[in-house]
C-alpha cells in the first residue's frame, strides 16, 4: 500500500505530469462553465491531442478533465442559473439564490471548498477501499437500483416546498416527458409523432438549459429592469459562519455522493437530489433551504464531486464505467493499449496510483485556482443584465446545438425555455421535473429488469435485503411527513404549536 | 471597478473563443483534394453514435486511415439521436455528395427491419467492410457451467437468465438464433450497453450473456468471466482467445457476425465511389489499419464496394428470420 502510493507520488509529481495536470483541471473549468458541452464530450474531444503524450500523463490530463467540469459547472450554475448538467441543477436553488442576493462571491467559495472536502476524502476512500466497495457495488442488481430510484423520487416531497401537489404533479409531467422514444426492453418508439429525432427521447441536458437558463433570461425580461447586484466586497468573500454552515453539510453530501457514485449508472444526479432532500430534513438551517441557504450549496456540490470520484471505483478495479465520462475515459484507455478491467490495479500499478495521486494534486489545483477567482467570477454579475443576457442565451443555445450537432435541440431548448417562463410565472417548481425526466428512464429501466428477473414477478423487491431495506425507506419518505401532519392535527392545537417539530 | 469588469469580459471572451476554436476544429481547414476524383474540400465522418463509444472508435480510426491515403481532411462529427437513425437521415440527406461518409455497423440493417425509419440499409452507397467479430458467450467465473452445451441443457430444465445489450443488438439476435436452433427459450433481461450486462454478469444477477471479445477481455483474463463458446465458424487466432471453442464444436450450430465498415451516401457517381473504394481498400494494407483491428480484437475480414453490398443484402435476410419470427 505505502510502496504503492510513494510510486504514485513519483508519477505524478514528475514536471511534465504536474504541467499536464494543470492544463487538464483549467480546460476542464472553462467545459464545465458551458452548458450542454459537458465532461463526456470535453474528454472525447481532447483525446486525439494527447495521443502524443505518455499513456499515464494523457490519463492524468483526461481525468483532470473530468472533476476540473465539476468545479466549473458550478459557477455558471451559481452565477446565471445555467446548469452545464443534470447534475448541477439542485446547486441553481440555492446558489442562484445566494448570488443574487449579492453573495455570489461566498456561493462560489462554498462550491469550491466543498467540492475539495468532497474530493480528498472520496479518494482516500477510493485508495483503501476500491476493490471491496466495488465487489459491494455488484450487489446492486436492478431490484436494488430500483428501489433506490423510488427513494430518490420520494425526495420531491422535500423539494416541493409549501405546495407538495405541484411538486408532484411536476415530477410526473417529468416522469411522462421522459417516456417519449423507444422504450427500454421494447422496440416500439412511443410519442415520436413519426420524428427521426425522437426516437432516442428527449435530451435532458436541452430541456434543462432551456428550463433553467432560457426561463429565466425570460423572466428576468418579463420583470424588466433588473438591477445589476452591487454586492459590497464584504459580501463576496465567505465568512467564518459560512464554513461552520457548511462543513457538516459537505461531510453528509459526501457520504451520499460516495455511496451513489460507486453504482453503475445511478449516479451523480441522483445523489445531489438525494443530499438536498437530506438537508430539508437533518439541517440546523433547513428553513433557509431555497432561500440561498449555503447548506443548500454545500450538500450538493459536494454529493456530485464525491460521485464523480466514486465512479472511478468500479472503472478503475473492475472495468466498468461508473458514469457516462468514465465510459469514454475507458475507451482512452483501449486507445493507449492499456486493458481496462480487473488486473489493472496489478498490471499498472504506477499508472492507477499515479492517475489516484494526481487527482489529490489536480484537486488542489483548483482550490488554488477557485477560492482566488471566486469574487471575481461574480463581478461578472455587475454587468448590466441587457448585456448579459445575449451572452447567456447565446452559450445555452450553443450548448444545446453541441448535444447532437443538429438543431433539434435547439427547438427543445425553445420550448422548454418558454415552459420554464410559465412555470416560474405560475410558481411551478423545475427541479422536480428535471428529477423525473432523469430517473424515468432509469426507473422503467430497473423495473422491466426486475420483473424480467422475477419472472414477472416484482415482489422479489422485498425477497432481497438491501431492495427490501429502500423500498421501506421510500415509503416512509412519503407517509412520514403526512402522518406526523395527522398526529399534530389530532392533538389540540395550543399543544401542537409547544411540541418541537420532529423530523 | 473598471478592471474588474474588464477581467469578467475577458473571462467570457475566452469561453467564447474556445466555443469557437471548438467548433473551428469541426469544419476543418481544406487541403487539395488528391486524385482528381476525390472530392474537394473537407470530408465529414459522421459516426451516429455519441464520442467514446465502439462505433466512434471506429469513425476515428478510419477518419484517421483516409486522411493519410487520401490527403483530405476527414473530421469525425458526432451526430446522434433515434438510436442512429438521426446521422443515417443526415446522410441520406447528402444524395450524391462524396463529401459524406459514415462509420456504419450492424444496425444500419437491423434497425429498420424493427423500427420505422425513412431508410433501407440498400439506399446508401456500401464501401467497405473493415472487419467483424463475433460473439462470446460467457458466464460469471465461478458458473457451474463449463460449455455451450451446459447452458443450452440446463435451459431445457429451467428459465435461464440471460442479458442482452439493448433489445435489437447482436447479442439478442444470437439469443433468437439459439432459441430457435435448439428449441429452448431463455428469459432476457434487456441492458443498456455491454458495461451494464458485464457488471450484471459479474454481481450473479443474470446467469449468461453474449459479447464481444474486445468489450471483456480484461474481465476474461482475470477469470471473473468465463467464455462458454464462441459463435462463430472457427477459432480466434487471438492468442488470448485461441482456447475458446466454437459453438461448432460443442454441436451448438450458431455463428453470428456483427461488422463494422464505412456506407457513404446515397447515389454517389461511380467515380466517386471508386475513389473512397480504392482509398479504403489502400488503408487496410498499413500499420494504421493493422493497430485498429487487433486492440478491438476484431477480424480483418474486409469487403469492398460491390462485394460489401452482396454480404449485406445476406446478413438482412439473417437478421429479418431473427427479429421477425
Amino acid at each position: 500500500m505505502l510502496d504503492n502510493l510513494a510510486l504514485g507520488v513519483a508519477t505524478a509529481v514528475s514536471p511534465e505530469n504536474l504541467l499536464w495536470c494543470f492544463i487538464g483541471v483549467a480546460l476542464g473549468t472553462v467545459i464545465g462553465m458551458l452548458p450542454g458541452l459537458g465532461s463526456a464530450t470535453g474528454v472525447a474531444l481532447l483525446l486525439p491531442v494527447t495521443l502524443a503524450l505518455e499513456p499515464v500523463t494523457a490519463l492524468i490530463m483526461l481525468a483532470g478533465i473530468y472533476y476540473g467540469c465539476q468545479y466549473g459547472a458550478s459557477i455558471s450554475s451559481i452565477l446565471i442559473s445555467t446548469p452545464g448538467d443534470s447534475s448541477s441543477v439542485v446547486l441553481t436553488l440555492d446558489g442562484y439564490q445566494m448570488a443574487r442576493n449579492g453573495r455570489a462571491g461566498a456561493a462560489l467559495a462554498v462550491s469550491a471548498l466543498s467540492s475539495f472536502i468532497a474530493a480528498i476524502i472520496t479518494i482516500v476512500g477510493l485508495m483503501l477501499l476500491a476493490a471491496p466497495i466495488a465487489d459491494l457495488a455488484l450487489r446492486f442488481g436492478p431490484p436494488e437500483t430500483l428501489a433506490v430510484i423510488l427513494l430518490g423520487l420520494s425526495t420531491i416531497v422535500s423539494f416541493a416546498g409549501d405546495n407538495l401537489l405541484r411538486g408532484i404533479t411536476m415530477a410526473a409531467v417529468g416522469l411522462l416527458l421522459s417516456t417519449v422514444g423507444i422504450a427500454s426492453g421494447f422496440t416500439d418508439a412511443r410519442f415520436t409523432f413519426g420524428s427521426l429525432n425522437l426516437l432516442s427521447g428527449l435530451d435532458f441536458i436541452a430541456v434543462l438549459i432551456g428550463l433553467f437558463a432560457i426561463g429565466e433570461v425570460l423572466h428576468q425580461i418579463h420583470r424588466g429592469g433588473e438591477a445589476p447586484i452591487r454586492a459590497r466586497f464584504k459580501d463576496l468573500v465567505i465568512t467564518r459562519d459560512d464554513v461552520r454552515r457548511m462543513i457538516p453539510a459537505s461531510l453528509r453530501g459526501t457520504g451520499l455522493g460516495f455511496a451513489l457514485g460507486v453504482l453503475p449508472g445511478a449516479g451523480a444526479t441522483l445523489a445531489t437530489f438525494m443530499s438536498y432532500g437530506l438537508e430539508g430534513r437533518v439541517g440546523k438551517h433547513r428553513a433557509e433551504l431555497g432561500t440561498g441557504a449555503v447548506e443548500g450549496v454545500a450538500a450538493p456540490e459536494a454529493s456530485n464531486n464525491a460521485a464523480a470520484n466514486a465512479s472511478f471505483i468500479p472503472t478503475l478495479s473492475l472495468g466498468i464505467p461508473g458514469s457516462g465520462t468514465t465510459a469514454v475515459l475507458l475507451g482512452a484507455f483501449v486507445v493507449f493499449g492499456l486493458q481496462p478491467g480487473p488486473l489493472l490495479f496489478e498490471q499498472q500499478p504506477a499508472l492507477v496510483w499515479g492517475l489516484l495521486v494526481s487527482f489529490v494534486i489536480g484537486n488542489f489545483m483548483l482550490l488554488v485556482l477557485n477560492l482566488p477567482l471566486a469574487p471575481v467570477f461574480a463581478q461578472a454579475l455587475r454587468v448590466p443584465y441587457s448585456y448579459l443576457y445575449p451572452f447567456i442565451l447565446f452559450i445555452s443555445l450553443l450548448g444545446a446545438f453541441a448535444i447532437g450537432n443538429n438543431t433539434f435541440s435547439l427547438w427543445v431548448a425553445f420550448t422548454a425555455g418558454v415552459l420554464g417562463y410559465f412555470m416560474k410565472r405560475f410558481d411551478f417548481p423545475a427541479a422536480p421535473l428535471v428529477l423525473g425526466l432523469v430517473l424515468g428512464p432509469l426507473l422503467e429501466r430497473s423495473l422491466v429488469q426486475t420483473s424480467a428477473l422475477g419472472r414477472g414477478d416484482l415482489m422479489i423487491i422485498f425477497e432481497r435485503p438491501i431492495s427490501a431495506a429502500f423500498t421501506v425507506a421510500a415509503i416512509l419518505a412519503i407517509l412520514a411527513p403526512v402522518v406526523l401532519a395527522a398526529v399534530r392535527r389530532r392533538r389540540a392545537p395550543g399543544r401542537a404549536r409547544q411540541s418541537t417539530p420532529t423530523a | 471597478m473598471r478592471t474588474s469588469r474588464a477581467t469578467a469580459l475577458a473571462a467570457m471572451a475566452a469561453v467564447t473563443g474556445l466555443v469557437l476554436t471548438a467548433c473551428g476544429e469541426d469544419s476543418g481547414g481544406s487541403t487539395d483534394g488528391g486524385s482528381a476524383a476525390g472530392p474537394d474540400g473537407p470530408v465529414t465522418m459522421v459516426v451516429p453514435f455519441s464520442a467514446g463509444g465502439g462505433s466512434d472508435l471506429s469513425g476515428r480510426a478510419m477518419a484517421s486511415g483516409l486522411e493519410e491515403v487520401t490527403d483530405s481532411t476527414v473530421t469525425v462529427e458526432n451526430i446522434t439521436g433515434g438510436s442512429g437513425a438521426v446521422g443515417y437521415g443526415q446522410l441520406l440527406a447528402s444524395a450524391g455528395d462524396p463529401s459524406t461518409l459514415l462509420a456504419s455497423e450492424t444496425s444500419l440493417v437491423t434497425l429498420p427491419i424493427i423500427q420505422d425509419v425513412p431508410y433501407t440499409y440498400d439506399q446508401f452507397t456500401p464501401i467497405m467492410k473493415a472487419g467483424e467479430d463475433y460473439n462470446l458467450v460467457i458466464a460469471g467465473g465461478d458458473s457451474e457451467w463449463e460449455t455451450c452445451t451446459d447452458m443450452v441443457e440446463a435451459a431445457r430444465d429451467e428459465s435461464l437468465t440471460a442479458a442482452v445489450s439493448g433489445t435489437t443488438g447482436p447479442d439478442a439476435i444470437a439469443w433468437t438464433l439459439i432459441e430457435q436452433e435448439e428449441s429452448v427459450e431463455l428469459q432476457r433481461v434487456p441492458f443498456e450497453s455491454t458495461a451494464e450486462v458485464t457488471a450484471a454478469l459479474l454481481g450473479d444477477q443474470v446467469q449468461v450473456a453474449a459479447a464481444s471479445p474486445g468489450e471483456v477481455i480484461g474481465q476474461l483474463e482475470s477469470g471473473d468471466v468465463k467464455a462458454l463458446c464462441a459463435l462463430a465458424p472457427e477459432r480466434y487466432e487471438y492468442e488470448e482467445l485461441a482456447d475458446i471453442p466454437t459453438g461448432g464444436e460443442q454441436g451448438l450450430d450458431v455463428t453470428f457476425a456483427q461488422w463494422r465498415g464505412l456506407v457513404a451516401a446515397p447515389e454517389l457517381d461511380e467515380e466517386s465511389t471508386r475513389f473512397w473504394v480504392d482509398a479504403a481498400e489502400e488503408w487496410t494494407t498499413t500499420d494504421s489499419y493493422t493497430e485498429y483491428i487487433e486492440s478491438n480484437y476484431l477480424q480483418p475480414q474486409t469487403l469492398f464496394g460491390e462485394d460489401f453490398a452482396e454480404y449485406l443484402v445476406q446478413y438482412d435476410a439473417d437478421a429479418r428470420s431473427a427479429l421477425q419470427p
